[in-house]
């Protein structure tokens, strides 16, 4: 994997290696601008990483990009296409998928089910057909099951696929949330700190389960992460936020020692 | 066994029939919307059909003829449907409380249309509504076959496509529609196809009780049906289906313990006039004690699992 082309930063001289591109956005929430005027440009095929203190406005960016939150100013672009402003069903349709920092797995289900549910916008069986259980929709049904049970053999949980979301330990609920996002079949996965709460055996386990996932399904990755060594050791290039504002952006070993991104860490006065 | 038949016809129908109608109340809530409108919906049925077996269709003399209860069924559940469209559409861009209010808005003003209409028969409203067969417990031939072919609809629904996109919205409509369920077309589409079954369980009743006025499905009957989800459970179509039936017969049930001779006086008499006092306290603590009813998930998985070992 080669790093990125330099960033497009107007946007406007798009190239068709630009997967995502996020132009001047800002959000406000009241008197706290928690994105501030940000412009990057995630690569088709990147692992994109977005680190910075808590409140740095990573997750808003997040929830921007999928839909969850509009941006008071500025555009989003997706394989050429403006997005902002979609709603998030749409943006999923499009081929963009995510994790939660808080994990948002429907609880009450089974493993299986949570991921079946990801296959939503792949499969196209309405309402009639569905419950009467017509030939297309029952080979459909079989294969988003085949499928959904082949993503938790590949994150490692194969063998409880029957068991109840809730009752999944932390670091095996973000596995998955995961395989549910990869259900989607995207071509975009964000990833909100996937290795909080997990221990270090985990940790490298999740390293090796994005590396893996990513070249087998040729993926572009943007992943917000607090462990730096992860972030440093994934990623292709990084992007550092501090109070809403874009600080620093290249490869890991520049922004490890850009003087922005060790004031933000360590504060003037540390 | 007949003479029990001969008795309890009326009210072996009525159980089947709030069966019925409490699966309206469990199509919206699979998708997490605890909408009270179907009883203004099942009220919409039954003038339906009330209108066309006494104004339309001026039956002669004899036994009102089935095939027309079934047209005026199938009307009363389009008419429905095409209604809890254009309400669902607006009214499901509401959230938790406010959905659950703005439906008992909606049965409150359907109620008062139909009080002051002249072709729903004003306050006295429409009686003398003919029969299609000869004894009320035939009405099974209709209430049966409905209550078989909900159940049936909403059991594959939970298994397909559609159903695991409403149950998604029930369990995190954010995380849901980050997974790409449009949140308001699913909403949209429970809520359309309970206000259909409203509607038809509406007509059958209106032949069935025989008159049909604006104390039809008001607010009492969306208390009703709350109870049958909340006692009969919300995670599964069987827990409503079993509340309907069982919360149906139970005050006619506690009206026969009454009678068993040795009783103490006062408890005789508890059991006869306080069973709307044990009813709510059954609401009351099995929403404490029972959150997703009696009937949960679980219990039907645990007891399958038994059946199947007892059975070999």
């Amino acid at each position: 994997m080669s790093v990125a082309a330099a960033p497009a930063r107007d946007g406007s001289a798009a190239s068709t290696a630009d997967l995502l591109v996020v132009d001047d956005v800002t959000c406000r929430f009241g008197g706290v601008i928690a994105v501030n005027a940000v412009s990057f440009v995630v690569a088709r095929g990147e692992l994109f990483g977005l680190i910075g203190p808590n409140g740095a406005g990573k997750t808003t960016l997040f929830n921007i990009v999928t839909g969850l939150t509009a941006p008071d100013a500025g555009r989003l672009r997706y394989r050429g296409e403006d997005i902002t402003g979609l709603p998030p069903y749409r943006v999923a349709e499009r081929g963009i998928a995510r994790t939660f920092q808080n994990v948002r797995l429907f609880g009450e289900l089974t493993a299986l089910d949570n991921v079946m549910i990801a296959r939503h916008v792949r499969t196209r069986s309405g309402l009639v057909s569905g419950v009467l259980g017509l030939g297309a929709s029952r080979r459909e049904e079989r294969e988003t099951r085949e499928r959904a049970a082949t993503l938790l053999a590949l994150v490692g949980l194969a063998d409880r696929s029957g068991e109840r979301a809730r009752n999944f330990s932390y670091g095996d609920q973000r596995r998955l949330e995961i395989a549910r996002a990869l259900a989607l079949e995207p071509e975009l996965l964000l990833l909100d700190e996937p290795a909080a709460g997990m221990n270090a055996g985990e940790k490298r386990a999740l390293s090796d389960l994005i590396r893996s996932v990513r070249a087998r399904l040729s993926l572009t990755i943007l992943l917000i992460e607090h462990h730096v060594p992860l972030v440093m050791d994934l990623c292709d290039r990084i992007a550092v936020l501090n109070f809403g504002q874009l600080i620093a952006l290249g490869p890991p070993a520049q922004v490890q020692t850009h003087p922005a991104v060790v004031e933000a860490y360590l504060g003037d006065s540390a | 066994m007949a003479t029990f038949l001969a008795t309890y016809d009326f009210l072996l129908v009525s159980m089947v029939l709030a069966a019925a109608l409490a699966l309206t109340l469990y199509l919206p809530l699979m998708a997490g919307q605890l909408s009270v409108a179907s009883p203004g919906f099942y009220a919409l049925g039954g003038y339906i059909a009330a209108i066309m077996s006494t104004k339309v269709f001026h039956p002669g003399p004899g036994l009102y003829p089935v095939t027309l209860v079934l047209l005026e069924m199938a009307v009363a559940a389009v008419v429905s449907g095409v209604l809890g469209l254009a309400v669902g559409v607006p009214a499901l861009r509401l959230r938790g409380i406010f959905l659950a209010l703005a439906t008992i808005a909606f049965v409150q003003i359907l109620g008062v249309v139909a009080l002051n209409l002249e072709v729903t028969g004003g306050a006295i409203g429409i009686f003398g509504i003919p029969q299609p067969f000869s004894s009320q417990l035939q009405y099974m031939w209709l209430a049966v076959p409905l209550l078989v072919v909900s159940m049936l609809f909403v059991a594959r629904l939970e298994r397909t496509r559609t159903g695991r996109a409403l149950v998604a919205l029930r369990e995190d409509e954010l995380a849901a529609a980050a997974m790409g369920v449009n949140p308001t077309h699913h909403k949209v589409l429970a809520f359309t196809a309970s206000a259909v079954l409203a509607g038809a369980v509406g007509a059958i009743s209106a032949h069935f009780i025989n008159t049909w006025n604006s104390r039809q499905g008001t607010f009492d009957t969306s208390v009703n049906l709350m109870a049958f989800v909340l006692v009969g459970g919300s995670r599964t179509f069987v827990g409503p289906v079993v509340g309907g039936l069982v919360l149906t017969a139970l005050p006619e049930a506690l009206r026969g313990v009454a009678g068993v001779a040795g009783l103490p006086p006062w408890l005789a008499e508890f059991l006869r006039d306080g069973r709307l006092i044990i009813f709510g306290v059954l609401i009351a603590v099995g929403t404490v004690f029972f959150p997703h009813g009696l009937i949960t998930p679980t219990l039907l998985r645990r007891l399958a699992g038994r059946h199947r070992t007892s059975g070999g």
